[in-house]
């Protein structure tokens, strides 16, 4: 049985959806899987045929765009009602994208500029088009001030493979078949010396056997890289009972839990895709046979109820890694900023850190995801997967990270004095999130 | 009882429409709408924008094609300041362009339009897509498929994304192809000429099965906006040509594009509408786009689609105002496209690495780009201060200058349908899967 899913197109440019048909040929594997109910850019359904469903019909919805218009926040809301799960996919919707740059005027003044002033407007008195027309939001938001959301997938737009895999996580489909034993069968600590005796978080009660690696062999847990087996080890109920009520976590425990989200779940944490909290309980209330991981014995589920639940709580757990992390450019190299270059300026050699040769470079105030695609072609970041951390003043955090972190012979002070446009280089793809501009 | 017939939204289509019919008592259509619902307003937000950042942020206006997006604003401040880049930049920008034009137009024909016509226009809507195409057609599809991907990684490559490109720079590229990365793509270029003439065979197939449709319904006559170099098809650079409904072609300079494009704010579209002000609105309403740039050109740029060009006009004549030829025509600029590619992938000058001046002072003034973009023509006027900080900017995209032409031929064909009731005598062929 396919599932069903539907795309809704917002304010935007369709860059995510092409990016998904970028898939090309890794699309095909996918298809036979999924029921498109709705996708307006490649299938012909109606909005009408959306509306006549019932609620929480379509398993999946992903909403793509910003929200500009009325309309935009209107079709947010149906697809809230007809799917049981929303992902804002790509930064449009995550963060507003480059229009929330419009937050810096108001909307009449936008308004002014394009259906009255612009040069080559012929008209005697123009004025905004109101006839079938939905009216303007005031200011962008994001989509989760407008609807709940279960998970984000950003970028602008999200790559090809963090979209497939997301969509196959969604799915559940996964590499192996589920081993119908758990990996402790397959454990030389299987015995007084188990970890979880320790207190350590260990995750071979759940896995499925066949792993030549063993990582317990050199006494480190299993972080359930072979992913779910379809029976558990009694030591599950340790576990359970560990993942009950973990408030504290040791760095240990830390590594090991964000391996096993990686690994276990698949789910691509470095490719920008973020769950917001207890996925898999929704999933499992609708109880939909093929979706993620909705086969899996009840005590993996509890399990993993209980870690999003954490996660839920701790969302700074997930330390997210900057662009830096995944650029090849080295940071503390010869070079040394002495003042801020534009980026016509000259031509950056290809080994230095960006920031060090004097550019602006948003990397490190920007999440990982991409895999620093710009500085492959001799380009500084702009920021489109968002930022790493919210609610502060990014131009402060920006010239605090780069003043510490880099070969820089500026203080902040001077930094920012020289950069002219600070909006449009450290809030470019994210100003629709700062309350300040409301 | 006045009926009023809407579709909401258009499928398949890049962008946010609905349309509006609306038909009297008397049988007769008294309107016709297309209702582009969606705006987002960069003619404001560039304002304050460093003007070399310009090209790293329009790309957004279309994921479809971010290219000329990011190519078009990249020109218009080059002109502002007054840069020339070198040769081996402007000739990598070319073959960007013409890549994103050949998966583009591939895109176009399979996945947008050929669910039309390949399964014919009664088809049951769950199944008119492309999903469906490639099921029932597999070797098609995967041909497909393959052409979109050799143009979209063609442009990853060059463009450092396909989908939002960062590599232009104002004053060139901010580098040249690899040589492994040009050596791959020349290794499968001979394949794509040949799915290219195969994707040629397919379409002509299909104008000829579908030719009472093609000569009959939606024959509009217009005036035509494009882009020529010399009287050269071109899709990088050029003047604008504005071919009259009765044939006669007229250049002017981008720069004077106040005098000749005008701009109608109407009240049912955020899409503005395009008109050739010298004839007035509605008078002067223009189309733009493929079968625009086959009309406006004396030749194409390459020898096959030159030939291609040639059989459309033996057919067709020297105008055409066939809006299903813009099928065709998609067709003659998708072989002119992989013939691009095919030539520039031997140029030495797509892996010179002197491909960024350094001559570059910002001044003040404005200017302007234009390219042609797969859906129509772009045209970018940026007004830059001293310090090379965007004052402001009027951009002129593929939707304005298509959206007055598109709604005056959705009422021609209203009328011929509701009132003339031409589809029930017109021959229409099996359906070639179903
Ligand atoms: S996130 Fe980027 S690619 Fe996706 S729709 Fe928005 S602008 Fe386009
Ligand atoms: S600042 Fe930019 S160039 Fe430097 S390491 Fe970070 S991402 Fe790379
Ligand atoms: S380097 Fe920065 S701007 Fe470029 S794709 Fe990555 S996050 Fe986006
Ligand atoms: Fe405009």
């Amino acid at each position: 049985m396919a599932v069903k899913v539907a795309f809704m197109q917002n304010s935007d440019c369709w860059g995510c959806h092409q990016s998904l048909l970028n898939a090309h040929l890794g699309l095909l594997p996918v298809l036979p899987a999924l029921d498109i109910v709705y996708w307006p850019a490649v299938v012909d359904f109606k909005h009408d045929s959306l509306k006549a469903r019932p609620d929480g019909d379509i398993l999946v919805g992903f909403v793509e765009g910003s929200l500009r218009t009325n309309a935009d926040v209107e079709n947010a809301k149906l697809m809230r009602a007809k799917c049981q799960l929303i992902i804002a996919f790509g930064s449009c919707s995550c963060y507003g994208n480059v229009h929330g740059l419009a937050n810096e005027w108001d909307i009449e003044e936008a308004i002014k500029r394009k259906f009255t002033q612009v040069e080559s407007i012929t008209d005697e008195s123009p004025h905004e088009p109101k006839e079938h027309m939905p009216g303007f939001m005031r200011k962008i938001v994001p989509l989760d001030e407008v609807i709940s959301v279960d998970a984000y997938m950003a970028g602008c737009p999200p790559k090809p493979e963090a979209i497939l895999s997301a969509v196959q996580f969604l799915l559940g489909q996964k590499p192996q078949p589920m081993a119908d034993l758990s990996f402790c069968n397959d454990c030389s600590l299987n015995n007084e010396s188990c970890l979880l005796e320790k207190y350590d978080l260990c995750f071979g009660p759940i896995t499925s056997i066949g792993c030549t690696l063993k990582c317990t062999d050199n006494g480190d847990p299993c972080v359930g890289c072979l992913g779910p087996a379809k029976t558990v080890s009694a030591r599950a109920e340790k576990l359970k009972a560990m993942t009950q009520n973990i408030d504290q976590l040791s760095s240990g425990d830390k590594k090991n839990l964000h391996e096993f989200l990686t690994l276990f779940l698949n789910v691509p944490l470095m490719s920008g895709f973020d769950l917001a909290g207890d996925i898999l309980k929704q999933v499992r209330r609708t109880g939909q046979p093929k979706t993620a991981l909705a086969n899996i014995p009840a005590d993996t589920g509890d399990i993993y109820a209980n870690l999003m639940k954490y996660l839920k709580n701790n969302r700074e757990f997930i330390k997210i890694s900057n662009v830096c992390d995944q650029c090849d450019l080295e940071i503390g190299s010869k070079s040394r900023m002495t003042k801020v270059k534009r980026d016509y300026e000259g031509l950056p050699n290809k080994t230095d850190c960006l920031i060090e040769q004097g550019y602006l470079c948003a990397g490190p105030i920007t999440r990982a995801g991409c895999g620093g695609m710009c500085m492959r072609v001799n380009a500084p970041c702009s920021g489109c997967f968002g930022q790493t951390a919210w609610g502060v003043d990014q131009a402060e955090r920006f010239a605090d990270v780069v003043t510490k972190g880099f070969n820089v012979a500026l203080s902040k002070e001077e930094l920012l004095a020289q950069v002219k446009d600070k909006l449009g280089f450290m809030e470019k793809f994210t100003l629709a999130t700062n309350k300040n501009y409301r | 009882m006045v009926k009023e017939i809407n579709v909401e939204p258009v499928t398949r289509l890049e962008g946010h429409g609905g349309l509006r019919i609306v038909i009297g008592d008397d049988g007769k259509v008294k309107n016709a709408q297309f209702n582009i619902a969606s705006t987002r307003f960069f003619e404001k937000f560039l304002e304050g924008r460093y003007c070399e950042h310009i090209p790293r942020i329009t790309p957004r206006i279309c994921g479809i094609c971010p290219i000329p997006h990011h190519l078009t604003p990249t020109k218009a401040v080059e002109d502002a300041w007054g840069v020339t880049i070198p040769e081996p930049a402007r000739k990598l920008r070319i073959l960007l362009q013409n890549a994103k034009q050949y998966s583009s137009h591939a895109l176009h024909f399979y996945a947008l339009a050929a669910p039309d016509f390949l399964l014919g226009p009664f088809a049951d809507p769950a199944l008119r897509n492309v999903v469906h195409v490639i099921s029932k057609m597999p070797e098609v599809g995967a041909m497909a498929l393959k052409m979109m991907d050799f143009g979209q990684k063609l442009c990853a490559d060059i463009g450092g994304k396909s989908v939002h490109p960062i590599s232009a720079i104002v004053g060139g590229m901010k580098q040249p192809m690899s040589e492994a990365s040009r050596d791959k793509f020349l290794a499968q270029v001979n394949e794509q000429v040949e799915f290219t003439k195969k994707t040629v065979e397919i379409g002509l197939k299909v104008v000829e099965d579908y030719w009472d449709v093609v000569a009959n319904v939606g024959v509009v006559p217009t005036y035509y906006l494009g882009m020529t170099n010399n009287g050269v098809h071109d899709i990088y650079e050029g003047d604008i040509r504005i071919v009259t409904p009765e044939g006669k072609k007229i250049d002017y300079d981008v720069h004077n594009y106040l005098d000749v494009l005008g701009e109608h704010i109407p009240e049912h579209s955020y899409a503005t509408h395009m008109y050739y002000k010298p004839a007035g609105y509605p008078d002067g309403i223009y189309r733009s786009n493929t079968l625009a740039m086959i009309n406006c050109a004396d030749k194409m740029a390459t020898p096959l689609a030159d030939g291609a060009l040639k059989a459309f006009r033996d057919k067709i004549g020297p105008i055409s105002h066939h809006t299903f030829a813009y099928h065709w025509a998609r067709l003659i600029e998708l072989v002119e496209a992989i013939e691009m590619v095919a030539t520039l992938l031997q140029d030495p000058d797509v892996v010179n690495p002197d491909c960024k001046t350094l001559d570059v002072q910002p001044r003040e003034g404005n200017g302007v780009g234009m390219t042609e973009a797969p859906r129509g023509n772009l045209l970018y006027n940026i007004w830059s201060d001293a310090d090379g900080i965007c004052k402001k900017a009027n951009l002129l995209v593929a939707t304005n200058h298509n959206i007055a032409g598109i709604e005056k031929t959705l009422m021609h064909v209203a009328k011929q349908v509701f009132e003339d009731k031409v589809l029930e005598g017109l021959k229409l062929p099996d359906p070639w899967i179903d």
